[in-house]
């Protein structure tokens, strides 16, 4: 599954700008050296952290989504900066639980 | 800072400095703007002499510090200061140093600076980003770069949390790459402590961002091939990190 088909099925809102990739996998957390260690090249990671480091972090660890649940609010200086990493970064109101949830139940898996 | 000139660069048109300058100059200039220390950054030069007793203008002072370039003042004007530089090196010449022959034997095809600032964690994980970037351009093994951004991402990480100020350095040979990243700081008293899984002196702001849940020197164990910490508490830690290319 691309990124992009993972929108039309969860009705996830993009924020950024980014070029559609392959899924390999989802990683949750919101310690930023957990993800370091566990995330895999192409996971989606799941966090309710919205500060600007989590792009770096994102790019650095090549995921293909960063997928911010719980309605947080992000702001636009993250935004702006995944776009110029072409890190995408998607929006959703559901709880944590709720949406791994609905991920889980489309077939993705960890790693 | 004391720091090796390995030529010089005379102009006072910025743009010449960036297409023409090479690596490790050192610029000699009329021009006091802040513009004229960028352009040396940009072109990797050492630092900057300012000509016929010139003062830094618009932050000049504040940039090259923060960018760890030398800037120098000289009452010489342009021809002077070339004719005086030209004697130092006829000087050197009729005595040639005796090079280390280690040094020669180990080519470095890259080496680059980066200054880290304690505290700025809107920007932390700029530095890692940037030398990842560097890497991809070379062309290396996309998993060689993977593990040298995470290292070097949490090395960063450590510098914004616990340190004033670091200095991030990368280094590539044709055997390995090496980042060194050394802070002013506190310090770690027991390395062996804080290289234990899980260990954190993070206080709990830095935790509700996410940074700080103790994994950060365990993960740069993982991913590099060799790893060495140097701490002085009240000073500050070296830490070195090797990955062997293959």
């Amino acid at each position: 599954m691309t990124v992009k088909e993972l929108i039309e099925n969860m009705g996830l809102k993009p924020l950024s700008q980014f070029d559609d990739r392959e899924i390999t996998g989802v990683f949750v957390s919101d310690m930023l050296s957990d993800v370091m260690a566990g995330a895999q090249s192409g996971n989606l990671w799941v966090t309710v952290q919205t500060h600007k480091s989590i792009v770096p972090a994102a790019n650095l660890v090549d995921v293909s989504a960063i997928i911010i649940s719980s309605g947080k609010e992000v702001p636009r200086e993250t935004i702006e900066l995944a776009t110029k990493h072409n890190i995408a970064i998607l929006w959703s109101e559901l709880p944590t639980f709720e949406l791994v949830g609905k991920l889980y139940s489309l077939g993705l898996a960890t790693g | 800072m004391d720091t090796e000139v390995e030529h010089i660069y005379a102009s006072d048109l910025m743009s010449d400095v960036l297409a023409f300058g090479k690596p490790h100059s050192l610029l000699l200039t009329g021009l006091a703007t802040r513009q004229s220390i960028i352009s040396a950054h940009m072109a990797e030069f050492v630092g900057v002499v300012l000509l016929r007793g010139k003062v830094p203008k618009d932050g000049a002072e504040k940039f090259a510090r923060e960018h760890r370039l030398v800037l120098l003042s000289t009452n010489l004007d342009m021809y002077d200061a070339c004719v005086r530089i030209h004697a130092i090196r006829k000087r050197q010449r009729a005595t040639p140093p005796a090079k280390p022959v280690e040094q020669s034997k180990e080519e470095i095809l890259l080496s680059r600076e980066f200054s880290i600032q304690g505290g700025d964690f809107a920007n932390a994980g700029m530095v890692s980003t940037e030398v990842k970037s560097i890497l991809k351009k070379i062309g290396l093994d996309p998993l060689l770069i993977r593990r040298v951004a995470i290292s070097t991402y949490e090395g960063e990480m450590n510098v914004v949390m616990h340190a004033r100020r670091g200095q991030a350095t990368l280094r590539v040979t044709p055997q390995m790459i090496e980042v060194i990243i050394e802070d002013e700081g506190k310090g770690i008293p027991d390395v062996e402590l804080a290289m234990q899984e899980g260990f954190t002196t993070a206080t709990e702001e830095m935790r509700a961002l996410g940074f700080g849940s103790g994994m950060g020197l365990p993960n740069i164990k993982n991913n590099s091939d060799e790893m060495e910490i140097e701490s002085e508490v009240g000073q500050g830690t070296t830490l070195r990190m090797r990955f062997f290319i293959k």
